[in-house]
């Protein structure tokens, strides 16, 4: 059955919007397809998402989710790895495939002519791949000569520290890529498993956004998704990650130029209500446009202590609680003025309210860019699989400027002394020795 | 062979040039799809055209002008972005500085008030000056804790004797430390007036409204006189040049730099097409031969921008387990020897091809690429550059390819730089590590 859905990107007191029909039917082995026409350039982006990633994968196996995504595109039953790089490559689109904490993703952009070449070879990874011995192999060698590279940058080295403390035993406490020793240990057969017990167009969203006409389009999703046969999918349970209560600490010494600063701790679920006033919190204290944010402005603009700096809770929030992340990049005599600054201000965001200026202007940017995140299609593609998995509704865009105008400094405070914590937080800085 | 797009569907027609009395070059291009408006500003300064010991002067000056004029203080740029609710960022190179706004369609006026007043007005407080001089610094730094921006700084600086090409954008840090407030004055005012400069206008807005907008707000601006851009010719490179960089890494990095010409010299689509035949994708010559089969390699590209002077071609890997740098730089050696004697295959060319006018197409979705590909080629071109790119592509042949590979890709042109480890780091070392203190 075809649901016909309007959905409106537009906040009630600018001018501008932008309005598209989401039309979502459930396939007879239950993939749900979300379709929107966008008829700006000609072309299609396709976004086939499989509902399960990292997050899912054992402790002695981790990398793996990450692994089967990188091989997803090395071989099917019908196509070798050359093959699909050929099929591709020659109609001038993309194909991608990734996976995060939450799930693999395989997409496509391609011109409007090649859609049946897209949809087919999207299909074929997802339902055929053959993860060949030799590319498991080479697969491993190369994940592990990238973790050997990406060492050399002190801000990645920063970023793993930091998710060690701030998760404990949470399987975001990794590197997705996994480590060293778990690639080593991942065989094929596991990749084999992991893409039979998750891959299943039951447990997937397909979305498909562009230049073309629902019913021109229907008919190729069927014929290409329509064979993929539902089977149930069980996840294993993932226990919710524990909120430190104490004060963690790694140094990482590394001779670079700058010092590298984490500080946060445990953040918040995508679907937690107070998403919203957080983010206007996120716009006040870290993440605003330009330097406007408190942090950058009084670190980089007033004090001429970094070029990169910043906090967000929201930015990372997902199935699992994110991260509350405070940043900064800055010459290793500053450091600890640096730590200095970023905790003064979550302090003082936690204790004083925010002025009434700084929320208006904080609300009025969140609903006023709103529309920026609609413009291609691969980001509609992308709003449409996020608003499904969160349950946002594709009515998202008129209620979105509702849940962010309704914010009061009342719960700007409130929001802040739920949850941040200037006390039990995990501090990690990568860099040269201080003086 | 035909490409799979239409060349006209982003041909220079649908823009729209005008030149106000003062020089200005405004290129407006209306887009309806989304309630959008890009706003950005092009001026033709970068570090090319740089003096001795003044290196880094135009990128700091971008800096600097979000730092405030009489009307909008320091701050107001992006406060009004903010409540706004747009967007501005800005960025410089060799060629141009550009700065761009995106707005809702129904306020984007405002980036109008904005760009013409810092074109003229901006204030160059002393202590603002030295504030932001530490923040360039830090930026400074940040890169250099990139290998790659590392080596490639080395290696550009030893490719180039004398054309300005061979500083690094952001300036070397001695030059930044010593800049003053006073010469980064009389840089901004020598560079930034209405004819060194392009607007560029894309989006869901009426032109002709918008023109009447922009000649309110930029006429006023008096006219200055054009200086002639001149730039140092660089001489022919004599042989081969290399060089060793010691660096904090365990990682064997190598890249390689040769001298090739400038945007629409007539052997410039050829290069643009081999890049890809070389680097582009899985089915490429190097991934196929270094990533694949030797296994030597965790990514291997090639770059080839477009630019007012002649440039550099990049080809750059990274070595994996114990694969050495040598061993690498042979194969690519051979690699290109292979296209200078045979060219490429009828298959390799089309799909190079197809790969142009698809990225034509694809990477031009939203108001703010377009603008950047206007607002760029006409900086360092002019427009008629759309009009027949898509057609010279689809020109190239083989013997195109074998000719400018064996001609710029060749050894006495060429420059290699190897990043080695310095012995200095075994692994990170971890201390101070403390929980529940």
């Amino acid at each position: 059955m075809t649901k016909w859905k309007k959905a409106t990107v537009k906040a009630p007191d600018i001018n501008a919007g932008r309005s598209f029909e989401v039309i979502s039917q459930t396939l007879k082995n239950g993939l749900q397809v979300l379709l929107v026409e966008n008829h700006t350039i000609p072309a299609i982006s396709i976004n086939a998402t499989v509902l399960a990633g990292a997050r899912y994968e054992p402790e002695d196996r981790a990398g793996l989710a990450i692994m089967v995504s990188n091989i997803l595109d090395e071989g099917t039953k019908t196509r070798s790895s050359l093959e699909i790089a050929e099929a591709i490559e020659f109609t001038g689109g993309h194909l991608e495939t990734d996976a995060s904490f939450e799930r693999v993703v395989v997409a496509a952009t391609v011109l409007k002519q090649d859609r049946n070449i897209g949809l087919e070879l999207v299909a074929d990874l997802l339902m055929n791949p053959v993860f060949p011995e030799e590319y498991v192999v080479k697969e491993k060698s190369r994940t592990l000569a990238e973790i050997a590279s990406a060492k050399d940058r002190p801000q990645v080295v920063a970023g793993w520290a930091f998710n060690e403390l701030v998760y404990g035993k949470h399987p975001l406490h990794r590197p997705s890529h996994g480590y060293p020793e778990t690639i080593e240990r991942i065989t094929r057969e596991d990749l084999l498993h992991f893409h039979e017990s998750v891959f299943a167009p039951n447990n997937a969203l397909l979305s498909i956004v562009g230049d073309f006409t629902v019913d021109e389009i229907l008919p190729l999703v069927e014929r290409h998704f329509g064979s993929w046969v539902s089977r149930p999918v069980s996840l294993p349970h993932v226990a919710k990650p524990v909120r430190q209560r104490e004060r963690r600490e790694k140094r990482i010494r590394m001779a670079a130029q700058q010092s590298n600063v984490y500080l946060g701790h445990l953040g918040i679920e995508r679907t937690n209500p107070d998403f919203y006033p957080l983010q206007v919190l996120d716009t006040i204290l870290g993440a605003g446009a330009g330097f406007t944010a408190r942090i950058p402005q009084r670190l980089r603009d007033e004090l001429g202590l970094a070029y990169t700096t910043f906090a967000s809770i929201t930015g990372t929030a997902g199935m699992d609680p994110g991260r509350f992340v405070a940043y900064i990049g800055t010459s290793p005599e500053n450091t600890k003025l640096a730590i200095d600054g970023l905790l003064n201000e979550v302090r003082r965001i936690v204790a004083e309210p925010v002025l009434a200026n700084e929320l208006q202007d904080a609300k009025d940017f969140l609903t006023g860019s709103f529309v920026f995140g609609f413009e291609s299609s691969a980001q509609i593609a992308r709003f449409l699989i996020q608003a499904t998995v969160y349950q946002l509704g594709f009515d998202f865009g008129e209620k979105y400027p509702r849940f962010i105008r309704a914010v009061t400094a009342e719960d700007i405070t409130r929001v802040a002394k739920q949850y941040l914590d200037t006390e039990n937080y995990s501090l990690v800085v990568a860099g040269p020795t201080e003086d | 062979m035909s490409l799979p797009v239409d060349s006209l569907a982003f041909s220079a027609d649908v823009v729209r040039r005008t030149v106000l009395d003062n020089g200005l070059t405004v290129l407006t291009r209306e887009l309806h799809a989304s309630p959008i408006v890009s706003a950005m500003i092009w001026y033709r300064v970068g570090s090319r055209n740089e003096e001795f010991g003044q290196t880094g002067k135009s990128h700091f000056l971008e800096h600097m002008l979000f730092k405030g004029t009489d009307r909008f203080g320091k701050g107001e740029i992006d406060l009004l972005t903010l409540k706004n609710g747009g967007n501005n960022n800005a960025f410089t190179s060799h060629d141009f500085t550009a700065y761009y706004f995106n707005f809702a369609s129904d306020r984007w006026e405002i980036a109008l008030d904005i760009e013409s007043d810092r074109m003229v007005n901006c204030v160059f407080a002393a202590e603002e000056f030295e504030a932001e001089k530490k923040v360039v610094i830090e930026e400074l730094r940040m890169g250099l804790d990139s290998p790659w921006g590392t080596l490639l700084q080395e290696l550009d600086a030893t490719a180039y004797k004398v054309h300005p090409y061979r500083n690094p954008v952001i300036g070397w840090l001695q030059d930044v430390e010593r800049a003053t407030d006073s010469e980064q004055q009389a840089y901004y005012h020598k560079h930034y007036h209405p004819a060194n400069a392009t607007l560029v206008l894309t989006g869901d807005f009426e032109t002709d409204r918008a023109l009447e907008k922009i000649s309110q707000r930029f006429s006023p601006i008096p006219r200055q006189r054009d200086l002639a851009q001149s730039s140092t010719l660089e001489p022919p490179q004599r042989g081969e040049k290399r060089i060793k960089v010691q660096w904090r890494s365990k990682v064997p990095r190598i890249a390689i730099a040769y001298h090739v010409p400038e945007i629409a010299h007539p052997d410039s689509y050829a290069l643009q097409v081999l890049n890809l035949i070389l680097t582009e994708g899985k089915t490429s010559r190097l991934y196929q031969r270094l990533v694949e089969r030797e296994q030597s390699v965790t990514f291997v590209t090639a770059e080839y921008a477009e630019s007012k002077d002649p440039t550099l071609f990049h080809i750059r890997a990274e070595a994996r387990g114990d694969h050495s740098p040598e061993e690498i730089e042979t194969i690519i050696h051979k690699e290109l020897a292979r296209i200078s004697a045979h060219g490429a295959t009828k298959q390799e060319l089309d799909r190079a091809k197809h790969q142009v006018g698809a990225h034509f197409v694809l990477s031009r979705e939203r108001a703010v690429d377009q603008a950047m590909l206007l607002g760029q080629v006409e900086t360092l071109y002019g427009l008629s550059y759309i009009d027949t790119y898509l057609d010279r592509v689809a020109a190239v042949t083989s013997d195109d390819l074998s000719s400018v590979c064996s001609r710029y890709l060749s050894e006495t042109n060429r420059t290699v730089g190897y990043m080695v480890p310095d012995g200095s780091v075994d692994d990170e070392v971890e201390e101070g590590d403390s929980e529940g203190a």
